[in-house]
């Protein structure tokens, strides 16, 4: 199943680092946990490189979703790539990060370039 | 075309009211996400893996040029300039806003659709013959029986909590158009042997998915007015008995191979014969006044040729072939129906731009009769074109991009969303589609081919339908990598059958290649005029196989 995809989906904590994405309530936006709420923009996550500062978003994105901003937080694992943007490891997480490969015009890849 | 009467529009206004009472609540807090997402999966709502996604219900895959335009003005305006019609005969917006779905679901009512049981463990939009009412071969027209179903299983109390999703189709001719035996329920018109009788064949158990079944004839021939309580006794015996504890057990299928067909029909007689059939069973006066709006057009008495046709075809290879390939025998002389493909080489299978809506319904509406269809193969249909007006309706799709004449060949390909937008997705669909299509580009080339029905699915839950295609493409997750299995063999005609594994799946680069080498074999052993899907029925996989193991070795062709 694709939620296998997300990281921690099998009880083990995720492969470091880490960024937090959700989907914004109100328009279904994919979005990223940074330092100080929450940005569509994927180059903008918080990475979390060690479990402590992954548990501490992982409660920050709880506390969004309680607070009725977003829905179905959860941590994806990335790899810094060499201009520093996290890019998440698993092909599904990958996509959400840009938006559908058959349509360059349409989504992140259009409004953010990386 | 059925027209809403009042007790139809202020069902779908108020439920589009009460729906948006919901996302208030939920906007403020007072619906948790737990109590919200069944609320708006039984209003067609999803949470995709970029966006929500709308799913509209076109019952039995008829539309008239209004509702098209309000389709393409809802996806302007809400969306991104493009709808998706699916194998369900659905439309599918895939970038709207939740604040914006009630506002959506107005317009919609306003022209007479909804998203009503478009998702959910209840009866689903019920799916017909896209040439229904036109066909040669048909006995009778299947859209009154499905314009029936869909009022009798439109929150219908006892079936809104099913175990499982649960999907109808109906056909009313000989030749299955419908895929009636790979649906939940699968119903043909037929007329009894002997008196002559209208009544349905019932199969039962068909389904697709990760556990692929033909369904099973449970009903040889039931009387015409007995179709609503005996259908309700098959729903009480599966809601009484199907899976719940199981998710993936759930569906009838998983029931009748459980318990065997002898035993599931004893149940469901056994049910029936305690119904009281005349208080379920719909009166015939409203039998009636549903198939007047299914009446055939005002038609012209034309005879059967056309001379400005042909003198056209003649002077116009291009329209020659269109015709000659989208072209489908009409039953009214001096008509065609045509099929309108949605799949340009290098397009996206059952995409379609607010734009070509706009232009198609211009189209539909000036010259046939103001209606359209959907099939299941995620292409359109005009049902009633007078011959004498096939050039300029052929110039009139060229303008907009809907020309191309591949209908039923091999870059006519079934793509389910896959990863490029589905949330459940293990691997992409579309793209594949789109290099395979590009791979047989040359249109001499397709001919030569014939017809070669090629669908794909972007997860095990089959929304491609790859088992039931001549040949099958499952896209699977393996090693943190797209992988592809093929399948040859499926049909989804009366000839039903479940396609078989050639091999070890592939990587997605190497799909066309794959296809290239399968059709390659079909030609070198075809005999003369011998299909594709017959070549493999009579010579069998062997011959596939090895083409296609030597081909995953690297083996020279």
């Amino acid at each position: 199943m694709a939620t296998d995809a997300k990281a921690g989906a099998k009880g083990k904590g995720p492969k470091l680092p880490v960024i937090l994405s959700a989907n914004r309530l109100l328009e279904g936006d994919v979005v990223y946990l940074t330092a100080g709420g929450w940005t569509l923009d994927p180059a903008s996550a918080r990475i979390a490189s060690d479990a402590e500062t992954a548990a501490v978003m992982e409660a920050e994105g709880a506390a969004a979703a309680a607070a009725n901003l977003v829905v179905d937080p959860y941590l994806v694992p990335v790899e810094i790539d060499a201009t520093g943007f996290p890019r998440a490891t698993h092909f599904r997480e990958a996509m959400r990060q840009t938006g559908p490969s058959i349509h360059p015009d349409i989504g992140k890849q259009a409004e953010y370039a990386h | 075309m059925y027209r809403y009467d009042e007790f139809d529009e202020r069902f779908v206004r108020e439920r589009v009211q009460q729906f948006r009472t919901q996302v208030e609540r939920r906007l403020d807090g007072s619906l948790s996400d737990d109590e919200f997402k069944p609320l708006r999966l039984k209003n067609g709502l999803y949470l995709q893996l970029h966006a929500y996604m709308l799913r509209i219900a076109v019952p039995y895959g008829t539309l008239n040029g209004k509702q098209l335009r309000q389709l393409a003005l809802i996806g302007e305006r809400y969306d991104k300039g493009y709808g998706h019609f699916t194998t369900r005969q659905n439309l599918q917006f895939n970038w709207p806003q939740l604040k914006d779905v009630p506002d959506i679901l107005d317009l919609l009512a306003d022209v007479e659709m909804h998203c009503i049981q478009t998702s959910g463990n209840c009866i689903r939009n019920v799916t017909a013959d896209q040439f229904a009412g036109i066909a040669k071969d048909e006995v009778e027209d299947p859209r009154p029986t499905a314009e029936l179903l869909r009022q009798w299983s439109s929150l219908h109390p006892e079936f809104a909590w099913l175990p499982r999703k649960f999907k109808i189709a109906v056909t009313g001719a000989e030749h299955d158009r419908a895929a009636i035996k790979v649906h939940d329920i699968g119903l043909k018109v037929r007329r009894h042997p002997d008196t002559g009788a209208t009544g349905y064949q019932v199969v039962v158990g068909g389904g697709l998915g990760r556990t692929p079944m033909i369904g099973k004839v449970i009903r040889d021939f039931l009387p015409k007015d007995e179709l609503l309580a005996y259908l309700e006794a098959v729903m009480r015996v599966y809601n009484a008995e199907g899976r719940r504890d199981n998710k993936y057990k759930a569906r009838v299928k998983i029931l009748v191979h459980e318990i065997g067909t002898e035993e599931f029909v004893r149940r469901v007689e056994a049910e029936y014969a305690q119904l009281d059939g005349p208080t379920v069973n719909a009166p015939e006066s409203e039998v009636a006044r549903i198939a007047r709006y299914f009446a055939p057009p005002a038609y012209e008495a034309l005879p059967e040729d056309s001379a400005v046709l042909d003198a056209a075809r003649r002077a116009d290879p291009a329209l020659d072939a269109f015709v000659a390939q989208n072209g489908f025998a009409h039953r009214q002389p001096g008509y065609l129906a045509l099929t309108i493909s949605l799949k340009p080489v290098g397009g996206v299978p059952g995409d379609m731009t607010s734009e070509q809506m706009r232009a198609f319904a211009d189209i539909a509406e000036r010259y046939s009769f103001d209606e359209l269809r959907v099939t299941h193969a995620q292409n359109l249909v005009l049902p009633h074109v007078r011959k004498d007006d096939v050039p300029r309706v052929f110039e009139a799709l060229k303008a907009a991009g809907l020309a191309t004449a591949n209908s039923g060949l091999v870059t006519d390909i079934i793509a389910c969303p896959g990863m490029d937008y589905c949330a459940l997705a293990t691997a992409r669909s579309i793209p594949i589609a789109q290099e395979i299509a590009k791979s047989f580009a040359d249109e001499r080339r397709q001919a030569e081919i014939g017809p070669l029905q090629i669908k794909i699915s972007g997860c095990i839950n089959a929304c491609g339908h790859h088992h039931v295609g001549h040949i099958g493409i499952l896209g699977l997750e393996k090693s943190g990598k797209e992988n592809y299995q093929i399948t040859l063999g499926g049909d989804a005609t009366e000839a039903a059958a479940l396609g078989e594994r050639l091999g070890p799946g592939i990587d997605a680069e190497a799909v066309p290649g794959a296809i290239e080498t399968i059709v390659g074999t079909y030609l070198k052993v075809r005999t003369d005029g011998e299909a594709f899907i017959d070549t493999v029925r009579r010579a069998g996989l062997d011959p596939f196989k090895a083409s296609f193991d030597a081909y995953v070795a690297g083996e020279p062709a």
